[in-house]
């Protein structure tokens, strides 16, 4: 039985119950409106009756594939932010403000420029690098007072970012080739991917869930301190690091199938804490609900703003989480987890 | 009292004095020194970058004609394309230099510089801005110098509340940075693809894109700012200590820090405006700078020359590296820079710049 943490503002079966309704109703809202002439009256009308070929074309062929991938994708970056703040108790642990997400898609642009074809092994490759990215991770906050500071662990994550955009950029200067295929994905986008960016990435993100699942448990004695952690029966470091790996393999999967999106990770875990308190097995269904609801709000949004024209979704993840970081940082002491 | 008198005045350790009738100035010897080395310094890569090309001309040759001698074709290609990529480059290798420097001293924190707590990236959203949607050649100067402006307001605005802890305060720096990096794609995104791509460099950072209404401008203004920023480095050089101390020794606290920030706002932006968001400038110039003065004082004069040659050092191996292909100056600093701020960060377990 898990007993309700301090500070939680809701039960936990009324939080699931409203992040439920709200992510029914942004699919939904997701399915209806779009950047093209296809408005909501005439997809309702194709939703509900067969209606005209094109409407329902461009439901069944455009919106559907996307509002999926958005699911997983979602899931995927809410899974991994909550855990990432956990393992590393930090709360401004972010797969993109830590560098994870900058590994997998430095070795997806290597990967493209050493010849590989977009779309046939970026998960492996994408995955590997964000591995690459969490060992870093590891490693520095191993380091005498970085670990103990969540707000240099960010800088760290962001001057080794800058680092491999810089590389990047410069195998694309190479390559023109590889250059025109990276800079539409490295955008970060759910629409116009590849339609088997959805069957690759769903199994991706169900095997990084599954090596989290166990280690839920145990990251909620770790919140308590490594010695507590030691005296439960568990073992930090295996933890970490297998936490690390669930970590790394959600984040390859999302940032395979829809390209680097920032602040996920931050802002999902933050409004999870925020209603029902700090407890990982408490976070961890609400933020699997959260994710995908922020990826499709953040969708739509990007369709609405500029139409006919659309927005890298990554835009507006960034507009919604810089305020939330900022907010983090701001609040009086930076609390450890 | 006899121990007055002029005759007897005697340099401290480690100093020059010069005496011209009843002037007299204090030199510290290590300061000029460094100050000499690093002309030296640029005058060597402003040679090899005179020099170095797609068209092939020896050194000699390329010298002569940056004087006006030697073939008109010769003339014209060393005069107008490398002279003047040459000076853009030593103006903003300085201008990111002081403005490192003194925001580096300000904040008591070696990481607080420009393009950390996202005054490039404002400056660089607001000059895109500018390319994308008014397209006259003054508009990039002026809208850099908002943009910097309001991320610079934004950045301190916001951390207010956050105490004293520098990092803090560098965090919503980039915070601050990563909301203008998105409205610099948004713009990007929504703008035609010439536009799109004539405002490209400006992201990456590159002196072969600079227009010479820019170039003037950061000249003029960092001539005009040079004194001012000789005698801000006097003033926070006291401002290091607590602030009470500052106070007694008679400074004013408050009016100083905005002066120091407004310079420093300024000084980037028409970088920016120039060359892009070039920040690790910011970062290395003034550590080579205290590093060669024997970390004495506030070095502001020294980061600008340290800054003019990183910039124009970066600039040379970008351009011969992988010739014929031209790497950005952003790109080379990044990679070279990027290990080195992790070196810093990881390393330096003090929060105090001393």
């Amino acid at each position: 039985m898990i007993q309700a943490g301090k500070g939680a503002r809701f039960s936990l079966s009324g939080a699931l119950f409203c992040c439920v309704v709200v992510l029914l109703v942004l699919c939904f809202v997701s399915l209806l409106v779009g950047a093209g002439e296809v408005g909501p009256v005439r997809s309702l009308h194709a939703l509900l009756s067969s209606g005209d070929g094109e409407a329902r074309f461009v439901i069944s062929e455009l919106r559907l594939p996307r509002t999926l991938l958005g699911l997983v994708v979602g899931v995927a970056l809410g899974g991994a932010g909550v855990v990432l703040q956990s393992a590393t108790r930090n709360p401004l642990a972010e797969p993109g403000l830590l560098g994870v997400s900058a590994g997998a898609s430095f070795a997806v642009v290597l990967a493209i420029g050493l010849g590989a074809s977009a779309a046939t092994l970026n998960l492996g490759v994408a995955v590997l690098g964000a591995l690459a990215g969490c060992l870093l991770v590891l490693l520095v906050s191993q380091v005498r007072g970085v670990g103990d500071d969540p707000v240099r662990l960010v800088l760290a994550g962001a001057a080794f970012s800058g680092i491999l955009t810089a590389i990047s950029s410069l195998i694309l200067l190479n390559d023109q080739r590889s250059a025109d295929e990276i800079r539409f994905w490295i955008i970060g986008a759910l629409a116009g991917r590849p339609q088997d960016a959805l069957i690759w990435s769903t199994p991706g993100a169900l095997l990084g869930l599954l090596i989290l699942m166990p280690l839920i448990q145990p990251l909620s004695a770790l919140a308590l301190g490594e010695k507590m952690a030691t005296g439960l029966g568990h073992h930090p470091a295996l933890t970490r690091f297998g936490a690390l790996t669930g970590v790394a393999v959600l984040v390859g999967t999302a940032t395979a199938a829809a390209g680097p999106i920032a602040f996920i990770g931050l802002v999902v875990p933050f409004v999870a804490r925020r209603l029902v308190g700090p407890d990982i097995r408490r976070t961890i269904g609400v933020s699997l609900l959260l994710g995908p609801s922020i990826i499709l709000f953040a969708d739509i949004l990007s369709r609405l703003i500029v139409r006919p024209y659309e927005l890298p979704i990554g835009v507006i993840t960034a507009l919604i989480g810089a305020p939330v970081l900022i907010a983090v940082v701001r609040s009086h002491r930076i609390p450890t987890l | 009292m006899s121990v007055f008198r002029a005759a007897t005045l005697v340099a401290p350790p480690g100093h020059w004095l010069l005496s011209l009738g009843a002037w007299r100035v204090l030199l510290h010897r290590r300061g000029v020194m460094a100050g000499l080395g690093l002309i030296a310094a640029i005058a060597l890569l402003a040679g090899l970058s005179l020099a170095s090309g797609a068209a092939g001309l020896d050194p000699l040759t390329a010298l002569l004609a940056a004087f006006g001698y030697g073939e008109p074709m010769h003339v014209f290609l060393v005069q107008e394309l490398r002279l003047q990529r040459l000076v853009a480059g030593l103006l903003t290798g300085a201008a990111f230099g002081i403005g490192g420097c003194l925001l580096q001293t300000l904040a008591r924190n070696r990481l607080a510089t420009p393009g950390v707590i996202g005054i490039d990236d404002g400056a660089t959203a607001f000059a895109v801005a500018s390319i994308v949607a008014v397209p006259t050649s003054l508009a990039p100067s002026a809208l850099a110098l908002t943009g910097a402006a309001t991320a610079a307001v934004l950045a301190f605005g916001l951390s207010a509340g956050a105490g004293a802890r520098g990092y803090r305060f560098i965090i919503v720096g980039i915070a601050v940075g990563a909301v203008f990096g998105a409205l610099t794609n948004l713009m990007l995104a929504r703008a035609d693809i010439d536009a799109a791509n004539e405002a490209y460099p400006w992201t990456v950072g590159s002196l072969s894109a600079r227009p010479a209404l820019s170039v003037w401008l950061l000249g003029v203004g960092l001539l005009l700012c040079l004194p001012l920023v000789k005698y801000l480095g006097g003033v926070l050089n006291t401002m290091r200590f607590s602030d009470s101390v500052a106070i007694g020794l008679g400074v004013r606290l408050t009016a100083m820090r905005v002066i120091t920030l407004i310079t420093t706002v300024l000084l980037t932006a028409l970088a920016v405006a120039v060359v892009g968001p070039v920040g690790l400038i910011a970062l290395a110039a003034p550590e080579v700078a205290r590093y060669l003065t024997g970390h004495r004082g506030v070095p502001v004069l020294c980061a600008a020359l340290a800054g003019g040659a990183l910039m124009v050092a970066a600039d040379w191996a970008g351009r011969t590296l992988l010739a014929p292909i031209e790497i950005p100056v952003g790109v080379i600093t990044a990679i070279v820079g990027g290990p080195y701020l992790l070196w810093i960060l990881l390393r330096q377990p003090s929060r105090r710049l001393t």
